[in-house]
């Protein structure tokens, strides 16, 4: 019973989905305030908390500490910094990547929440926390309104 | 919250565990049925002895089977019983015991079962597979991040803020992986594995190396619960539950702090406050945390307010951390050496602490009288933490 085996080929096994193929998920009332404001304006919107100074990026609709709903929406601008990095050489099915990908959170300023994205335009060696960024966006007419309408930060 | 106004004292004991290894061939229930069984044996229970069954599991996803508490129900004893499943991802190995204990705390039953199974090797092509649809759909999913890169970027957060150096944090997967030795349920054991050996090997995600992760596993462990009512018709030395507590942190892992983690503090502090501890590390004796990486053995040591920020790193330095040294820290082995398959390692939390305090440890058995433990385990989204205080009165 406690035999270690390693092939799976060696066992008889029966191969198997689940069969919901896909899903719609909904962006939300903020979320769709700030992949529009991505797509149409190029701008990276984040809102505030006044009872708790703190801005949401991306934006909310209610503040999670207080419970305060939120209205006050703003332009966070391009500029951030690096708050923690990594340098990626395996995907998820183990197989390596390369060049690796260097993902990081930005942050927008003190009181804001770091956004998940990707660094180009930069040698690994350089990268470091405390590091001024900028984002990269696809061109006005590429965009479509998701995350990935922001390419990646780069150095300034 | 009133920690004071529990009804009834909670005893372990019993405790069993499968081995821990890619198992294709025994499905989930057989595994599960397999600890449950070790445990009511050493408890000297039958099946028809218990009242009620708690059972732990990580995603359905790992199965590909959905309600996997109803699908695991046979295995685990749960067959015309009150039964139920709780989930917190990595936590649910001190989570499941938890919810074991409020249904004898409670004074609703006098004899619990709680088992914990966890199947990695089903899904395919690998568990990271599985741990993809974890992220928000639409800020995360896009950029197709995984697991070990967001570890990598919360050890990097540790390491910068508190000035820690790698080679300290490697020096933990040194010390599991030799503590293992011995231990029959072991995949990761390494009587000889050296600190080069960690720091060179293959780069995942920089900071983290292979040698600093605990990979997918197979497995199940279990313990039996009873309440003060009838403890010492199955034992003359009982080990007790003298405190819980757990806290989760946001939803969104940005928005947190990366270097500490504070919901397990708040989770140390409720778990303290109930078994009366005043100074956690004078009045605890040992530790089991969470450590499927190197570098959360020392956050949690953080977090369970053993060590100040940074300090947990020094420690390990100097050898205190050791089987043999002043705070011994995963004993077991921990999930470095012994293996990880998510909710059961309820077996080298819970279940190493159970079998200190008995000592029943064989050779893992620390060398100081130990009167008092702490086991912890940490998951969900990497934001939840569950602290269970034991001792020998
Ligand atoms: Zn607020």
């Amino acid at each position: 019973m406690i035999e270690r085996i390693e092939k799976a080929t060696e066992i008889r096994h029966w191969l198997g989905d689940m069969e919901a193929d896909h899903y719609y998920y909904s962006s939300g009332i903020a979320g769709e305030k700030f992949f529009v404001a991505l797509r149409d304006e190029g701008q990276i919107l984040g809102a505030h908390c006044a009872a708790c100074n703190l801005t949401y990026v991306p934006p909310r609709i209610y503040c999670e500490h207080c419970f305060a709903e939120l209205t006050e929406y703003k332009d966070m601008g391009k500029r951030g910094c690096v708050v923690a990095f990594t340098i990626a050489h395996y995907d998820k099915a183990g197989h390596r990547l390369e060049p690796p990908e260097i993902f990081a959170l930005i942050s927008f300023g003190p009181c804001t929440t770091p956004l998940l994205h990707r660094l180009g335009e930069v040698e690994p060696e350089k990268i470091c926390v405390g590091l001024e960024v900028e984002a990269v966006l696809k061109p006005k007419k590429d965009r479509e309104g998701k995350i990935t309408d922001i390419l990646y930060f780069r150095p300034r | 919250m009133d920690l004071k106004k529990i009804r009834k004292d909670v005893a372990v004991v019993g405790a069993g565990m499968t081995v821990f290894a890619r198992r294709l061939q025994e499905t989930g229930k057989e595994m599960s049925w397999e600890a449950a069984k070790m445990a009511l044996d050493e408890a000297g229970l039958t099946l028809k002895d218990i009242d009620a069954v708690v059972l732990g599991s990580a995603p359905d996803a790992f199965d590909g089977v959905h309600k996997k508490g109803e699908w695991l129900l046979d295995g685990a004893g749960g067959t015309n019983k009150p039964f139920m499943r709780v989930y917190t991802g990595g936590g649910t190995a001190v989570f499941a015991p938890i919810a074991g204990w409020w249904h004898v705390a409670s004074g609703m039953f006098k004899r619990v079962l709680v088992v914990c199974e966890e199947k990695m090797s089903s899904v395919q092509p690998h568990a990271q597979s599985a741990f993809a649809h974890i992220w928000d759909p639409i800020l995360d999913r896009p950029l197709r991040p995984n697991l070990v890169w967001i570890f990598a970027m919360e050890m990097q957060r540790y390491m910068h803020k508190y000035n820690v150096r790698y080679e300290d944090i490697a020096l933990v997967a040194v010390k599991n992986k030799r503590n293992a030795v011995g231990h029959p349920c072991a995949q990761l054991a390494d009587p000889t594995i050296t600190l080069d050996d960690v720091i060179n090997s293959e780069p995942m995600a920089l900071p983290v190396r292979r040698l600093d992760i605990s990979p997918p596993s197979d497995g199940a462990s279990a313990i039996v619960l009873v309440s003060e009512d009838v403890v010492y018709e199955h034992t003359d030395s009982p080990v007790w539950i003298e405190g819980v507590g757990w806290c989760l942190d946001t939803t969104m892992w940005t928005n947190r702090d990366l270097a500490f983690p504070k919901f397990l503090a708040r989770a140390a502090k409720m778990a303290y406050e109930m078994a009366g501890i005043k100074n956690p590390r004078k009045e605890i004796d040992f530790a089991e945390p969470y450590d499927p990486f190197d570098y959360k053995e020392l956050q949690h040591l953080e977090g369970l307010l053993l060590a100040d920020p940074g300090e947990a790193a020094i420690m390990t330095r100097e050898g205190k951390t050791q089987r043999d040294g002043e705070f011994p820290v995963c004993p077991s082995g921990g999930l470095l050496g012994v293996g990880n398959p998510i909710a059961a390692t309820l077996g080298i939390k819970i279940g190493e602490v159970y079998w200190q305090l008995a000592r029943k440890a064989g050779p893992r058995q620390v060398k100081k009288d130990v009167r008092t433990g702490v086991a912890q385990a940490w998951g969900d989204l990497m934001q939840f933490s569950a602290v269970v205080v034991m001792r020998r009165r």
